[in-house]
């Protein structure tokens, strides 16, 4: 078969498919688009939510690990070294007593008690600390374990200080936020399919007749699929260009410093949009897969 | 689609006689040959029968005799419960799906009720045949010309179905079926919806086809043609094949008075 006159055919046909059908054409163009928008804003928003929660993490992820008085600085930088070299671990810096009092000073506002207590003769009370920033939030547990038993710091345990409370609640916001987008993208995936299916069986069920024909004469199965994939293809990418379109016009109107809506930036709605026209293509033609099924039973 | 009409061939004469070749392996072969619809309802029962290339044989019954269920069977609409239905040496139980349309390329096939695309033009209509099969075959104007002049419609071009008469409808129907030039043509009924001058033409068409070289296999309850051809008659009751006659009228000698 010569693909050429075989593809203009099944072009042609598709086409003609969806104008002689176009009131149904239209309203699963229209719920498809609904769908595909709702898909699309899913994930904007899960993005948005986890990065709002990647922040989150990020803060938690610090750990300080204070000295006592009596720790030699030779020691402290060991201590450094040996944790900055850890797998987990993204950076780790050393804070002596006087970067502790500036930092106290500067965001605390203790400045004013911290010049009486030295005034006095009780010298800087706040120990000097080495500040982790672990990679994960889910390995600053095991950090801390390592850290307040190590023998580089004699005698042990030492004092640590990082968000307990924090981490299993960002664990668990992150993980809900993720479930509850790939649920949401599901059912709004399931729903569009559903909708195209009924919509290319309506066009198979109004073709009956020329199919039955296709089928008497000599036609191939794909030969008579392939028009109606097409069609549901078609539909689908469409579909996803409005739902695109729509996402972008919001995102611009209601976004500002050079990002959309929800910090959205650009380089992610361009890949939200090619995500949502692949799906569209794959729903379509899946659709229309399942659709055409029943009209090539016999 | 526009097809201006080719030069025109001399129209062939109605044939007078077949030549069904006897001596050459059979075409068509029904080997005990059951059909049970999923409902229970057995459509054929236990049949038998060889058709030899270039054979003219007419199906004759009364409605639900298993006429039509010989024409499914045949074309694989329907596959047997129980028996072998072969072509060409073909087993159709065995044949793979994707195998189905080259079977049905080898024949023609046409039904009671035409099956024309009624927003397609005759033309139009010819043409889909070769288009759905093999867009790119070349020299397709003159094919669908060639089939509408055998079946004399090479005037009615760019005439839509429903500006036709019944005959001139079933005429379409055949010169669909004619573009494979197949080797089996299968008719179910085809002069059930028309007149007797109308049904006659279909008739000496068929006969035409069968002269040109094709297996025709026709079901029909018309009493008159099948008497006025003197053809081969394979007669169906109750889905039990209960005559084959080379030369058969309708109703055995004697049946008509009962």
């Amino acid at each position: 078969m010569n693909p050429v006159p075989a593809l203009r055919f099944v072009v042609r046909v598709a086409l003609q498919n969806i104008v002689r059908n176009r009131g149904i054409a239209f309203a699963s163009l229209l719920t498809v688009t609904l769908t595909l928008l709702g898909a699309g804003a899913a994930v904007g928003v899960v993005f948005a939510l986890d990065k709002v929660l990647q922040q989150e993490e990020s803060q938690a992820s610090v750990l300080k690990v204070f000295m006592a008085d009596h720790i030699s600085f030779a020691s402290a930088l060991n201590l450094e070294h040996t944790l900055a070299s850890e797998p987990s671990v993204q950076t780790a810096s050393f804070e002596n007593k006087d970067q502790a009092a500036a930092q106290a000073s500067s965001t605390l506002g203790l400045g004013g008690a911290l010049h009486i207590l030295e005034s006095s003769g009780g010298g800087n009370p706040l120990p000097a600390s080495i500040n982790l920033h672990l990679k994960n939030i889910a390995a600053v547990t095991a950090i801390n374990n390592q850290v307040s038993t190590s023998d580089l710091l004699f005698p042990g345990p030492h004092q640590t200080d990082y968000n307990k409370d924090v981490i299993p609640r960002v664990e668990h916001y992150i993980l809900a936020a993720q479930l509850g987008g790939a649920i949401l993208v599901a059912v709004v995936g399931a729903v569009a399919l559903v909708i195209i299916t009924i919509s290319v069986r309506t066009a198979a069920f109004v073709r009956r007749q020329e199919i039955e024909i296709m089928k008497l004469v000599g036609a191939t199965d794909w030969f008579v699929r392939w028009p109606f994939i097409l069609e549901g293809m078609i539909l689908g990418v469409i579909s996803a260009l409005l739902a695109s379109g729509v996402l972008l016009g919001v995102g611009v109107t209601f976004g500002s410093g050079g990002s959309l809506a929800l910090g959205v930036g650009m380089r992610l709605a361009v890949l939200i949009s090619l995500g949502l026209i692949l799906g569209g293509a794959v729903l379509g033609s899946f659709g229309s897969l399942v659709g055409i099924r029943r009209s090539l039973a016999t | 689609m526009s097809i201006s009409a080719s030069p025109a061939p001399p129209r062939p004469q109605v044939a007078e006689t077949t030549r069904p070749a006897r001596h050459e392996p059979p075409i068509i072969v029904f080997q005990n040959v059951s059909k049970t619809y999923p409902n229970g309802a057995a459509a054929i029962r236990d049949i038998s029968f060889t058709i030899p290339p270039r054979d003219f044989v007419f199906v004759v019954g009364a409605s639900g005799a298993g006429k039509s269920t010989i024409i499914r069977l045949l074309i694989r609409e329907e596959t047997a419960t129980k028996g072998h239905v072969l072509v060409e040496g073909q087993d159709l139980a065995r044949l793979r799906r994707r195998h189905l349309p080259r079977l049905r390329r080898k024949m023609g096939i046409v039904f009671q009720d035409f099956k024309l695309l009624p927003n397609l033009t005759v033309a139009q209509n010819v043409a889909f045949a070769i288009q759905v099969t093999d867009p790119g075959r070349s020299h397709l104007k003159e094919k669908v010309g060639e089939a509408l002049y055998i079946v004399g419609l090479e005037d009615k071009l760019n005439t839509f179905p429903t500006e036709l008469s019944g005959g001139e409808q079933q005429r379409v129907a055949i010169a669909r079926a004619l573009v494979h030039r197949p080797r089996i043509f299968l008719a179910d009924e085809p002069t059930g919806n028309l007149d007797p001058d109308a049904g006659w033409g279909i008739v000496q068409l068929l006969l035409q086809i069968n002269h040109r070289g094709a297996t025709v296999v026709m079901a029909t309850h018309n009493r008159e043609v099948v008497d006025l051809c003197r053809r081969r008659v394979l007669a169906m009751e109750g889905g039990c094949l209960i005559r084959d006659e080379q030369e058969g009228q309708y109703l055995k000698e004697g049946e008509a008075n009962l």
